[in-house]
């Protein structure tokens, strides 16, 4: 885990909270706030267009069942009152003839009236009975099932509707026969003019049933005549037999058809259709659109597919908002890693630069105290012996010792600040690792570490960077006391490995290292010094590395963890050029 | 035999000063000169040195414009930055000017000596030619 960041778990007990108890925001808040908003933007990107599309969807195929239920509920109502005002007309038609083609004196006899029924009963089936009725209203004829000669009709409502209207097909009522059955009645006028005489034909309800079951199918479930206050005129499915009644909704205008839909536990559509010349509507009734097989299916299928797909939306949003959130947070995570490797770096820098700077500014006093204590020394040397000539020229040799001291230091800080001249010229690595150690001798004591040095003495110049080279021996050197810690060891070796290259390995007996370590050890912003008291920018190793493959060398690093680790850097031998100058 | 010429160009007086006369004490015949200017005024009065010690931070021209100016007016003199200040780069610089040497202040006086008599030398050798 990187350093800034466990620090921080570490500073807030490894638990992330929303806000501090000062009111600052941290970590987890900050997340889990965005995935909570990502997730509701993802959700509604998701969720929004399914549920319009999926309500859209619905109320199409429900507008276009509900029309396709209505023009079959027109369409069926039409041919049920098509069929029963065919069958009526017919039956008035031939009632009608048989009343101009005969007299009422032809039909008053009972031999002719049973010949004509018999024919007309041939021909239509359902006449129960055909009587002819004279202008007092008393049944002269009657041939049927009954024996009605001799009844009076002058108060029956339809005989008087008989009258009036000279054909009249009546509402179904019980009669003498109380049996449901309805008639067809035609009124002719006497010859002179003596009132009217009434042929009448009876036909039972029975027959109208046999009619209206032609009409039922798969979708009409109900269908029957009513009067104009909703008592029925045959039996019904669902509604009861003759003379029920049924809630009637209103009345339909002649010739057309009226729908009304009827929601509840079932949905109903009923269609009513006025039969023109009777007092009847045909009633149908029809399976609503919301118990349509095709509806419920249609219904069933796109719940679940709804269903499925809103799960789907939501396992994605949650897992794509979740992704976005820690891809976020590991963005920033790393973002601040380098942020505080960069501020880190940076105050570095900034202090390499001061350092440098003082350096520069310090040389300058330096050397005119040097030039001044120098004339002095020239100047005494050159004059006659007093008494204490040889006191000051010891207290100026003193001077210039000191001088020379400063001088070191500033130059070592500048080259260790990268700023002091560089150039490439013959160095002998054994004296820049004795600078080296030089400048960590000190540091190394305080911590009881002895640096032992096996030095091959007749080593060749190689032509390198001096500076370069200081900051590669000082940066492995300083981890290398790290790495130690307290009371250990660590040794340099220089030799020469072949007729073209040389070794220096820098070996302690620090903890080691793990494989997983040593495979990021020069890595940028790679570290293993998190301690307070101990922190490293990840970055010395890195350049270390880059430095010795810019001058030409090799480096690697052996370790075991418990017995501690080598590094071996390998310089290639150039021949030297004389003198230091830069050419 | 000509003593060597030396022109001392540094607006440091404190350390112009005593090094002009300890180079006298060395044999050497010396000048000083607080700024570039100053160092253009003896060199047109005729005042011709074989090797310039220069600073590089100056009032007016810097060290490397001086160096610059002194090499186009007399290609063969040789010059030598003593600073305090400095870095790869200016070196670099002055090199591709046609520096002699480089030198970090405060200087040993043997180095510097050192140094100006190869420069003399290498001056002497390009007039011959």
């Amino acid at each position: 885990m990187n350093k800034p960041l466990s620090k921080f778990l570490k500073a807030t007990g490894g638990i992330l909270c929303g806000v501090t108890a000062d009111g600052a925001f941290c970590a987890k808040g900050r997340y889990q706030g965005l995935r909570r908003r990502l997730l509701v933007i993802l959700l509604l990107i998701g969720i929004l267009p399914l549920s319009v599309m999926a309500s859209l969807s619905f109320i199409q195929y429900r507008t276009l069942l509900r029309e396709e239920t209505s023009i079959n509920a027109r369409l069926s109502a039409e041919s049920a009152r098509q069929t029963i005002e065919a069958y009526l007309q017919k039956l008035t038609t031939a009632i009608q003839i048989i009343s101009d083609a005969y007299t009422f004196e032809d039909l008053a006899n009972q031999g002719k009236l049973d010949k004509v029924f018999a024919k007309l009963n041939q021909d239509f089936f359902g006449v129960v009975d055909l009587s002819a009725i004279g202008p007092d209203g008393i049944q002269q004829a009657y041939s049927g099932p009954f024996n009605l000669v001799g009844k009076n009709y002058l108060s029956s409502e339809w005989y008087t509707r008989t009258l009036a209207k000279k054909m009249y097909i009546s509402e179904v009522f019980m009669g003498y026969r109380h049996v449901p059955h309805f008639v067809i009645a035609v009124s002719k006028m006497m010859p002179e003019g003596q009132g009217h005489w009434v042929l009448r034909a009876s036909i039972d309800t029975e027959k109208l049933d046999r009619f209206l079951a032609a009409i039922y199918s798969e979708v009409v479930t109900d269908v029957f005549l009513v009067n104009r206050n909703g008592e029925l005129q045959n039996s019904s499915r669902h509604y009861g037999k003759v003379n029920d009644r049924f809630p009637l909704p209103d009345i339909p205008p002649m010739r057309s058809i009226l729908l009304a839909e009827k929601t509840g536990k079932k949905s109903v559509l009923h269609a009513f259709g006025h039969v023109e010349h009777t007092p009847w509507i045909v009633v149908l009734e029809l399976q609503g659109y919301a118990d349509k097989p095709a509806w419920i299916a249609s219904n069933h299928q796109g719940l679940w597919l709804f269903f499925v797909c809103t799960t789907l939306v939501v396992i994605i949003a949650f897992r794509v908002a979740r992704h976005v959130a820690m891809t976020v947070r590991s963005a920033d995570d790393e973002r601040n890693v380098v942020l505080a490797h960069t501020e880190h770096t940076n105050k570095l820098a900034s202090i390499g630069r001061l350092a440098a700077g003082v350096a520069h500014e310090i040389n300058n006093p330096l050397a005119i105290i040097n030039e001044k204590a120098g004339l002095m020394k020239d100047l005494l040397e050159n004059m006659d012996e007093f008494v204490y000539k040889e006191k000051f020229l010891s207290q100026l040799t003193s001077l210039q010792g000191a001088v020379d001291r400063s001088r070191t230091i500033t130059h070592r800080l500048l080259g260790f600040a990268r700023r002091m001249d560089v150039k490439f010229e013959p160095v002998q690595i054994n004296d820049v690792i004795n600078d080296v150690l030089g400048f960590l001798a000190k540091e190394a004591s305080y911590h009881n570490i002895e640096i032992t040095q096996d030095l091959q003495a007749d080593l060749p110049l190689v032509r390198s960077d001096r500076g370069q080279l200081q900051q590669i021996f000082l940066n492995i050197i300083n981890n290398a006391i790290d790495a130690v810690g307290k009371d250990g060891d660590v040794k340099i070796i220089s030799f020469l490995l072949n007729a073209n290259h040389l070794q220096v390995d820098i070996v302690d007996n620090g903890p080691g290292m793990p494989p997983e370590v040593l495979e990021n050890i020069f890595e940028p912003f790679f570290t293993t010094k998190n301690s307070k008291e101990s922190q490293g920018t990840g970055l010395g190793l890195s350049i270390t590395y880059g430095l010795v493959k810019k001058l030409g060398g090799e480096i690697f690093v052996d370790s075991t963890v418990g017995r501690g680790s080598t590094f071996t850097l390998i310089f290639p031998i150039i021949a030297s050029a004389p003198g230091g100058a830069l050419q | 035999m000509n003593k060597t010429r030396v022109m001392i160009v540094d607006d440091e007086i404190e350390f112009a000063q005593p090094l002009s006369e300890r180079l006298t004490l060395r044999n050497f015949e010396t000048q000083t000169a607080v700024c570039a200017e100053d160092a253009m005024t003896l060199l047109r009065a005729n005042w011709q040195p074989d090797v310039v010690v220069l600073d590089l931070r100056m009032p007016g021209l810097d060290g490397l414009d001086a160096l610059s100016l002194f090499k186009k007016f007399d290609p063969a003199m040789e010059v030598i930055i003593v600073s305090g200040h400095g870095s790869t780069a200016v070196g670099i610089e002055g090199m591709r000017r046609g520096l002699f040497d480089y030198l970090m202040k405060p200087v040993e006086i043997d180095e510097l000596v050192e140094r100006i008599k190869a420069a003399a030398e290498k001056r002497g050798l390009a007039l011959r030619q």
